[in-house]
């Protein structure tokens, strides 16, 4: 069954503008998605320099491994995800379906081993605002740096989840045949999504694992 | 409309420096540097790592400047977020720099 070729809509000249415009409006919720992340990233950058030898202090309960570990898998599924994009464009719908499904585990990968951070993190009770307690009472940078740390990753977390979900769908649609050569902007658009999901933990891993 | 085209072995030669990459921001992390280049450090690579997904993996290189607008005015908004934000604790003339938690106003 060939797959049926997107439709024009009437507000739109040609499918070329009516393609451009959905992948425009991709880009300003990307952006858009980018500040909501730049307000905790500027905060960091704040508390950091408020309290440098406390966060040193907040960020010794991280995991560098683990943390690598999770970088690698977030990169290599951005690699699936791009070359999926890649082959529907080809109108290779079932291969594309495929890798899809294949970044949809390395998204559960991630989520796992984030959830043995977090049960790890529970245990030793380094945990935001509050909670944090420890033999002596943490000192107040400490807590900030913690807190941020459980915010950011689990708010990057969240976005994880929507991105399997959006991926997950686009699979579904290629195996079906619904996605092809001739109608592939919602497999690109959910492929961007994730690919930003992928920057914001390239930046989260060196400031929550690396630098200490 | 299409300038470049990202090609399959492209995205390969990609994915390899990024993984690359990030061997070489872990070891350095390793190493041991002082403060602020070990961040400096880990910063670039970050940011060299950011480029190879928005143009190649995002297909960025082949769309219209309208898009890559888009990415220009996010990151200079980023920048004076970031900075406008990080300038003040840093240029605090208040003594003692580091607020004291136990510090309260008075009643």
């Amino acid at each position: 069954m060939p797959v049926r070729a997107v439709e024009l809509a009437e507000q739109f000249e040609t499918i070329e503008k009516q393609e451009h415009a959905a992948r425009l409006a991709m880009w300003v919720f990307l952006g858009s998605e980018t500040l909501l992340f730049a307000g905790l990233f500027a905060l960091y950058a704040a508390y950091r320099v408020m309290y440098p030898a406390d966060f040193h202090q907040a960020l010794a309960h991280n995991d560098t491994v683990l943390g690598t570990v999770n970088t690698v898998v977030l990169i290599t599924s951005s690699f699936t995800v791009a070359l999926a994009v890649h082959y529907v464009r080809e109108d290779k719908s079932r291969l594309a379906a495929l890798l899809l499904g294949l970044s949809v585990a390395f998204g559960m990968t991630f989520l796992v081993v984030k959830f043995v951070e977090y049960a790890d993190h529970i245990h030793h009770h380094a945990l935001p605002a509050g909670m944090y307690t420890m033999a002596n009472a943490p000192p107040a940078g400490a807590v900030m740096g913690q807190t941020l740390y459980w915010f950011m990753t689990a708010l990057h977390g969240l976005h994880v989840v929507a991105g399997m979900i959006m991926l997950g769908v686009a699979a579904i649609g290629c195996a079906r045949r619904r996605y092809g050569r001739h109608r592939f902007i919602i497999v690109e658009n959910s492929g961007l999504y994730w690919h930003l999901v992928d920057i914001v933990w390239i930046f989260l891993w060196p400031l929550f694992y690396l630098v200490k | 409309m299409i300038r470049a085209h990202v090609t399959g072995t492209k995205m390969l030669v990609s994915w390899i420096a990024l993984l690359v990459l990030t061997f070489i921001s872990f070891g350095i992390s390793r190493v041991g540097l002082t403060g602020g280049a070990e961040l400096a450090a880990a910063l670039t690579i970050s940011i060299v790592k950011t480029f190879i997904v928005l143009f190649i993996f995002m297909h960025l290189i082949e769309q219209r400047f309208a898009n890559r607008l888009i990415v220009i005015v996010t990151f200079l908004f980023i920048v004076l977020l970031v900075t406008l934000t990080a300038a003040d604790p840093m240029t605090r003339k208040t003594y003692p720099k580091t607020p004291d938690p136990s510090a309260r106003p008075i009643d």
